[in-house]
């Protein structure tokens, strides 16, 4: 019901949840109203995300080229550095680096690639293949 | 089977920020009425701090709130309540189990989360933050019930999922953390928990001799932004400016980066404690907590357009430059204030 007295929101990708949000009136009082999202939010939301996508469709790009393993590609999906990666499958950074070029990964054993794919919480084929 | 279903009674209320939200909840669950500015005040939750050299999601980092499990931890200090904090499990196994232990006893309990992996949140806002919180206070087979206060209901998660978003990895990962309230006295010294609050948040505001957080890096961050066009170009700098955006605006902060929500909870003290300083305190604190929220509709702007960068970063690095004395004008004056 609330949903339909919003009928700006309701076309937008971004910013379709309900908050709380406080305010401040002239009258000084601190006000909570539960409501959808400002403007700002939304551009920024989308800004970020435009970005992200971009990442994602250049590594995509890349690893059909054959200029990059599918870990690269998977890394941009789910936003994370070689940093961030090193840590969540317990493989040294430089080796992550490494793995990047296909020609490694190709030679990688089946040990590794299950890290790789509990990291990203993915299955081996979905690992070696992106769709 | 009966056995299989845990249910305790818990209120789950919607609120701004996660954790005071977490902690005033629970609060309430133990029979002590707290509202969510109260509990945001007394532990501390205002901050600020830029951090250039480290990157959140492709941006310098910047921060409104307080490191994580802050507002939780000190407020119990404060208030004097007997509370347990466990930081980290040795396996993921185990700080499930000890979950499981806790909602058997009918104990709701908190926990540190990662939002990214969290799969009742909007996607859109599945990014690498992990500090978030919820509440456990059921389970269903391998469902759990939990209360995620920036939601307006309890939400359901699979086990494998929540053990998945508890051992989050990244910057301040969760590593299971978890807490909850053990008892909490009959005779709470509010007043002097307010006192407490308010002295450490002024100093973590204005006396750090670190110049990176607080007031000092609020006009640092304004002094970097207007370079940020001549140093990244055009499109970095405006991406970077929406960083400071979405961590003001977006989820879990109330609006303008918690400053609304700590004048509410000064204007809250200055009623209960008939203070008239505290009142003026909370009205400057609304105006500068307007002022941010200007800010960043002009800051929009300028990351939906891309319009004559160098003036605008100008502009906005001079509002940030009020903003922060309009800020400073707050907690010198709540320095002097006695309760």
């Amino acid at each position: 019901m609330e949903e339909e007295s919003n009928p700006v929101y309701k076309n937008q990708a971004y910013g379709q949840y309900r908050e709380l949000l406080y305010s401040y009136g002239t009258d000084g009082k601190f006000e909570k109203n539960v409501g959808f999202h400002g403007e700002a939010d939304r551009v920024t939301l989308q800004q970020a995300w435009d970005l992200f996508n971009d990442r994602i469709e250049a590594a995509r790009q890349k690893v059909k080229s054959g200029k990059a393993s599918p870990i690269l590609y998977y890394m941009e999906k789910t936003l994370v550095t070689p940093m961030d990666l090193s840590m969540h499958a317990g493989i040294m950074i430089w080796r992550v680096k490494r793995h990047l070029k296909p020609k490694v990964f190709s030679r990688l054993s089946g040990k590794t690639l299950k890290k790789y794919a509990e990291a990203f919480n993915i299955t081996l084929d979905q690992l070696k293949n992106v769709d | 089977m009966e056995k299989d279903k845990i249910m305790i009674d818990y209120k789950h209320r919607q609120a701004g920020h996660c954790e005071s939200g977490a902690t005033s909840n629970l609060f309430n669950f133990y029979g002590v009425e707290m509202s969510e500015p109260m509990a945001f005040g007394i532990g501390n939750g205002l901050y600020f701090s830029f951090l250039p050299f480290l990157k959140l999601q492709y941006a310098p980092m910047i921060s409104f709130r307080n490191l994580p499990n802050v507002v939780f931890h000190r407020s119990m200090k404060y208030l004097g309540v007997d509370a347990t904090v466990i930081k980290k499990f040795k396996e993921p196994k185990e700080s499930m189990t000890a979950l499981d232990q806790n909602l058997e006893k009918g104990i709701p309990t908190g926990m540190q989360v990662g939002v990214f992996n969290l799969t009742f949140f909007p996607p859109e806002y599945r990014m690498h933050y992990n500090m978030h919180n919820l509440v456990a206070f059921g389970k269903e087979g391998n469902d759990y019930w939990v209360s995620d206060t920036v939601m307006e209901l309890p939400q359901r998660i699979s086990s494998e999922d929540l053990q998945r978003v508890r051992y989050a990895k990244g910057a301040f990962a969760p590593k299971g953390k978890m807490y909850w309230i053990n008892t909490i006295p009959k005779d709470m010294d509010i007043k002097a928990a307010v006192e407490k609050g308010i002295k450490k948040t002024v100093y973590e505001m204005i006396k750090i001799p670190f110049p990176l957080i607080g007031v000092k890096g609020i006009h640092w961050l304004a002094k970097d932004l207007k370079k940020w066009p001549k140093k990244h170009g055009n499109e970095t700098a405006s991406f970077y400016l929406g960083q400071i955006i979405r961590m003001s605006e977006d989820f879990g902060t109330g609006g303008a980066g918690f400053r609304y929500i700590y004048g509410a909870f000064l204007k809250e003290t200055g009623e209960k404690f008939n203070n008239p300083d505290l009142l003026a305190a909370s009205k400057m604190m609304g105006n500068a907590a307007n002022r941010w929220r200007e800010f960043t509709y002009l800051g929009a702007r300028n990351c939906k357009n891309r319009s004559k960068p160098e003036e605008d970063y100008g502009k906005l690095s001079d509002m940030l430059h009020e903003i922060a004395d309009m800020e400073k004008e707050v907690y010198v004056k709540l320095d002097k204030i006695k309760i």
